[in-house]
Order: C-alpha cells, then sequence, then structure tokens
C-alpha cells in the first residue's frame, strides 16, 4: 500500500482537478466522487489534503462515513 | 444586510463567512429535497407506499419550510443565494435524494429518505455547534429546524425496522418548530 508524506497528501487538496484525499486515524481516503468534498471543500469547514483525524473528534458524524471511500495509502508519521 | 446584527455575531467569534456558506448550503439542501421528496412521493404507492407518504409529504412540506425559514437569515447576515438555480443545486450541503432504479422498491425509497433526514440532522447539529451562546437568532433558527429533522429521521428509521421511533406523525399543521420563523 502506497505511503503518503503530509506533503503529497497536502498536494491532493482537490483544487484545480487535482483529487480530493483526506488522511484519517492513519489511513488516507479518496473523497474525489463525493459531492460533499467538491472542490476539495467540506460544509465551509474542512479542506482536503489534510489529516483529520482530530476534526472528526468535533464532526458530527463518525469515521463509519468514510469508510464508504477508496483508501489510498497510508499516512507517514513524522 | 443587517449591519449590527452582523457586526454583533462577527464580535462573538463566528466566522460569519463560514456560517454564511453553511447555511447557503444547507438551504439549497432543503429546495432540492424537496424537490427529490416530491417525486420520491409520488413513487410511494401500493400497501405499503401508501403507509409512508403521509410523512413522506409531511418532511417534504417542512423541508420548503426550512428553506424559507433560511432564507431571510442569510441576507441578515449579508449573504445571498446563488443567481443560478443549477449552481445552488450543485453546493447543497446534503447529495441529491433520487428516486432509487427500483422504484416499487419501498425499502429501497425509505432508505433514501432517512439517509437524506440524516445529511440534514448533520449539518443544523453543526451549525448549532458553531452558533451556541455565539449567534442567538442562528441557533435558535438551526435548533428549531433540527428539532424537525430528527423527528423525520426517526419516523423513516421507524418503518426499516431500526426501533421505536416514540413519535407519532403530525396532528395538525406542519413545522411545529420552525413556523415561528414563517411568521
Amino acid at each position: 500500500m502506497r505511503k503518503f508524506t503530509k506533503e503529497e497528501l497536502a498536494h491532493c487538496d482537490g483544487k484545480d482537478g487535482r483529487q480530493a484525499y483526506v488522511a484519517y486515524g492513519g489511513k488516507v481516503y479518496n473523497v474525489s466522487d463525493s459531492l460533499l468534498w467538491k472542490g476539495g471543500d467540506h460544509q465551509a469547514s474542512h479542506t482536503a489534503g489534510q489529516d483529520l483525524t482530530d476534526a472528526l473528534e468535533e464532526a458530527p458524524h463518525n469515521s463509519e462515513l468514510l469508510e464508504e471511500f477508496p483508501v489510498m495509502g497510508i499516512l507517514q508519521e513524522d | 444586510m443587517a449591519k449590527v446584527t452582523r457586526e454583533m455575531v462577527e464580535r462573538s467569534g463566528v466566522n460569519v463567512d463560514q456560517l454564511v456558506e453553511l447555511l447557503v448550503k444547507n438551504a439549497a439542501a432543503e429546495l432540492t429535497t424537496y424537490y427529490y421528496y416530491t417525486i420520491l412521493r409520488c413513487n410511494l404507492i401500493g400497501l405499503d407506499g401508501e403507509t409512508i407518504k403521509e410523512i413522506a409529504e409531511t418532511a417534504r412540506i417542512e423541508d420548503r419550510n426550512h428553506f424559507e425559514a433560511l432564507v431571510p437569515r442569510i441576507y441578515e447576515l449579508d449573504g445571498r443565494l446563488p443567481r443560478d438555480m443549477k449552481e445552488f443545486h450543485d453546493i447543497s450541503a446534503c447529495p441529491p435524494a433520487y428516486l432509487p432504479e427500483e422504484t416499487q422498491d419501498v425499502n429501497a425509497l425509505l432508505k433514501v429518505l432517512v439517509k437524506a433526514e440524516r445529511c440534514a440532522v448533520r449539518g443544523y447539529t453543526h451549525i448549532c455547534n458553531l452558533t451556541a451562546g455565539k449567534d442567538h437568532r442562528t441557533y435558535d433558527l438551526s435548533l428549531s429546524i433540527l428539532h424537525e429533522e430528527i423527528e423525520h429521521e426517526s419516523w423513516f428509521s421507524e418503518f426499516l425496522g431500526e426501533g421505536p421511533s416514540g413519535h407519532f406523525l403530525r396532528r395538525g399543521a406542519t413545522s411545529p418548530f420552525v413556523s415561528k420563523f414563517l411568521r
């Protein structure tokens, strides 16, 4: 499985036709096909290309929703 | 625009531009859901479908009411609706509640309905969390909508066999919580 650095993940921000990837719990998910991540923006609160592990604690949904999306790899630890 | 209204919300620490964007996205979700629920309701036929038709209709009308109630708050906060309705559709906070391929499959229709309501419950919970103790009017509005969305979710969930809702369908007028914003 591909390993992503934070820089590589940051590049997948969903802008200008790029893929929209987000990380959670060490996994990198491809959310490009989700209407709720259009243009890399999610509910005016989050942007793609980031590790949202901490942010999900505050979100009005759990990680089950992320499991609908394909896993593209794992996020390398610093 | 209500200048001092916006100023007060800004001074409370709320990111007003973010809030307005969320309100517009949720207004889009309400109006598009009203449209998609029209199609779903029309297809709720037969013994099983007719059983659900009344609550689907109530949810449909209340979602339209939510749209109507959200719009003034958007403009008060110096927001605006997109000029192009196609754009408005595509920025919705929730995915389209499309009629399933198998239009006679009432269970599939129910799953579409409950998924839409759950998206709405999440959205208004988020807005309530952002505005609680800060933007009292938006909080009151969002909480009122949330009360109704939770009831919609519970109605449909009950029909899917997920457990008792503890609710009964509306007795009389629609939007018991949001109606104060529609006067």
